[in-house]
């Protein structure tokens, strides 16, 4: 690939330069090849997806899409702000319930008031806890987060017991089984086969919007906060309401990952509020990685797929294997299967960097 | 009146196998900066260990020994490999222990199988204490005295020896520590070891009060963990206080509100950390 006149060029380029990947042509042309292709890409191979693939394929996909976009929320704060939350299932667990509690409780069956209900539920819980969160949180990324680790461990366990405790609406350490297939509205029900194409929508939607707020004004002043917040501050910042903000908008897509996943798996158990959900989200944001955007999505392929081939042929192993997968990620991939893969394609697109 | 004085001595018991349990956390976590979310998980790995050593020669005091040694050396091997290159990066050492701990559990479950292991008292610990009317186990008496003797151990090891000097030292400014000629990395790797080390003797010796089971480590876990944050980090005295007030915060509750006890112990946690995240009585350690 070298022989092009546009590789002689960018090997003569300073570093700087050349991180960013040279184009041969303009910033549009480039963006596109680099970016849009392999989106639409994708995006139509998913979308096509159920009609060639048996029937378990999608529904592993579908697992993928939930928990990519509940990685992704964690990730806003996580990559994007620098708060690594360990609870972040509390919110995904509130959502889930908030939707099967109101579907099953209150026989509210529309599928988008459940999801209004459980948004709103989540926002409002993770508005309360952000101020004791943040208080713990300090100012500035390079103060050790230990004590908010050990805060939101604590949020997630307590909402835990809560929903154990509170057996009558949240149908206490069984769970809240026997959530139905989500009813749209004007008699549409969504069906198991269909169900697919309902997640793909809202993924794609979210992903959508989670791509607007962290390439906007103010996505810039939450990288700004995770690379420095008292310089953040020095320019006029009130970081304290970006950091709050953003544990919010963190929070409502988690529960949006977390309706879908009441609706996936017709039940929550009191597990999904606690640090064994929350593990899942932390492995597949550091399985994808914490800087590049699309990085927990990789990161929850990895590991849906690990998941399937070890229920297929090692279901008693299975925590082993995922032990081991937080092992290796840590020790051998600190930087994430994203930016090992986007590294891999702006070399095929241009040549060895 | 009685009932009070009995469900007291139980959560001071309780309090003291809580000690127990997180003193070795709280040596590695408060004093060198380590968050070994393993620990349950490895503390209930030392009681299966002890308990397999009482099964085949039925020595109790050989078995509190050889759980003790196999903790330190998975210890070792620990901090050793994966640890000692995650210095001061605590959400990579978080998930690194949190998959050691999965790894553990299902190791542990593999060989020894789900059913829940209930370890018993040797011979001469049996038996119940008796004044007048009240009566109590020989046991829980034990394990307060065996938590009093390890708490004098560790207090006179941070505060009067070389070691605990050069740990805190270390704890301050590890680079200005090692310039001034001193082998950190040993004696953090001794201190992890014997970190590790306390929590297989607090395995061994809480089993026939606790019970084991594979996925007991989450508890046990989140247990340490409040116990140390609400004591205070980075003093032996401060987990002391905290396990006193967890434990008898919980016996009591459990004996007067059943209902509402169950969220005592995490209230209490997010009320320090908000409050003074250093702890009652710890100093800042971060």
């Amino acid at each position: 690939m070298g022989d092009r006149p546009d590789d002689v060029a960018k090997s003569d380029a300073p570093r700087g330069r050349a991180r960013g990947g040279i184009a041969p042509t303009g910033k549009g042309a480039r963006s596109f090849v680099e970016t849009g292709l392999p989106v639409l890409a994708i995006g139509v191979v998913v979308l096509l997806l159920p009609l060639f693939l048996p029937t378990f394929v999608s529904s592993l996909v579908t697992k993928m899409m939930i928990f990519a976009l509940f990685g992704m929320s964690l990730n806003l704060i996580w990559g994007y702000t620098g708060i690594p939350s360990f609870g972040h299932a509390a919110f995904f667990g509130l959502g889930g319930y908030g939707a099967g509690v109101l579907v099953l409780r209150v026989d509210i069956t529309n599928f988008w008031l459940g999801l209004l209900f459980a948004l709103l539920l989540t926002a409002a819980v993770a508005a309360i806890l952000g101020f004791p969160a943040f208080r713990v949180f300090g100012v500035g990324a390079s103060d050790n987060p230990i004590y908010f680790l050990l805060t939101t461990i604590a949020f997630g366990e307590l909402l835990a017991r809560a929903a154990i405790a509170l057996r009558p609406i949240t149908g206490g350490s069984t769970g809240l089984a026997g959530i139905p297939h989500p009813d749209l509205g004007f008699g549409i029900t969504v069906t198991a086969g269909r169900y697919y194409y309902l997640v793909f929508v809202i993924f794609v939607v979210c992903l959508f919007i989670i791509y607007r707020i962290v390439n906007s004004h103010y996505g810039y002043a939450l990288r700004g906060i995770h690379d420095n917040e008292r310089r953040m501050q020095a320019l006029g910042y009130n970081t304290w309401l970006y950091k709050y903000t953003s544990w919010i908008i963190a929070a409502v897509f988690g529960g949006v990952a977390g309706v879908m996943f009441a609706y996936f798996g017709g039940i929550m158990v009191p597990n999904n509020l606690s640090m064994i959900t929350s593990d899942i989200a932390f492995l597949v944001v550091i399985l994808g990685s914490t800087t590049t955007f699309f990085g927990p999505i990789v990161g929850s392929v990895a590991f849906v797929g690990v998941e399937y081939l070890a229920s297929l042929y090692l279901p008693e192993r299975w925590p082993l294997i995922l032990g081991s997968l937080f092992v290796v990620t840590i020790m051998f991939i600190p930087q994430g299967l994203g930016v090992m893969i986007l590294k891999l394609w702006r070399r095929l697109l241009y040549g060895a960097a | 009146m009685s009932t009070a004085i009995v469900i007291g001595l139980n959560g001071l018991s309780y309090a003291f196998i809580l000690f127990l349990l997180a003193a070795g956390f709280s040596l590695t976590f408060g004093v060198m900066g380590v968050i070994n979310l393993a620990h349950g998980a490895l503390f209930v790995l030392g009681a299966y260990v002890g308990l397999e050593v009482v099964a085949r020669i039925d020595n109790f005091w050989v078995a509190i020994a050889v759980a003790a040694l196999a903790l330190a050396v998975v210890g070792f091997g620990l901090y050793f490999f994966f640890l000692r290159h995650l210095y001061n990066k605590i959400p990579e050492q978080a998930v690194l222990t949190i998959g050691i701990a999965y790894m553990v559990a299902n190791v542990i479950l593999w060989i020894w199988g789900p059913v829940a292991q209930l370890g018993h008292a040797p011979g001469f610990l049996t038996g119940a204490f008796k004044v007048g009317t009240l009566s109590f186990p020989i046991y829980r008496l034990f394990i307060i005295g065996v938590g009093l003797l390890i708490l004098a151990l560790l207090w006179w090891l941070q505060d009067r020896t070389r070691v605990g000097a050069i740990i805190r030292a270390g704890m301050d400014n590890k680079d200005m520590t090692v310039s001034l000629g001193i082998n950190y990395g040993l004696v953090s790797t001794l201190v992890f070891l014997l970190g590790m080390a306390l929590a297989g003797v607090a395995g061994m010796l809480a089993t026939p009060i606790l019970g084991s089971y594979p996925s007991m480590g989450d508890n046990l876990l989140l247990l340490s963990l409040i116990v140390v944050v609400v004591g205070g980090t980075g003093y032996i005295q401060g987990t002391m206080l905290g396990a006193l007030i967890i434990g008898l915060l919980d016996t009591f509750g459990k004996a007067y509100v059943p209902e509402a006890a169950l969220f005592f112990s995490y209230i209490a946690f997010l009320a320090v950390l908000l409050i003074r995240p250093s702890g009652l009585i710890g100093r800042k350690v971060f």
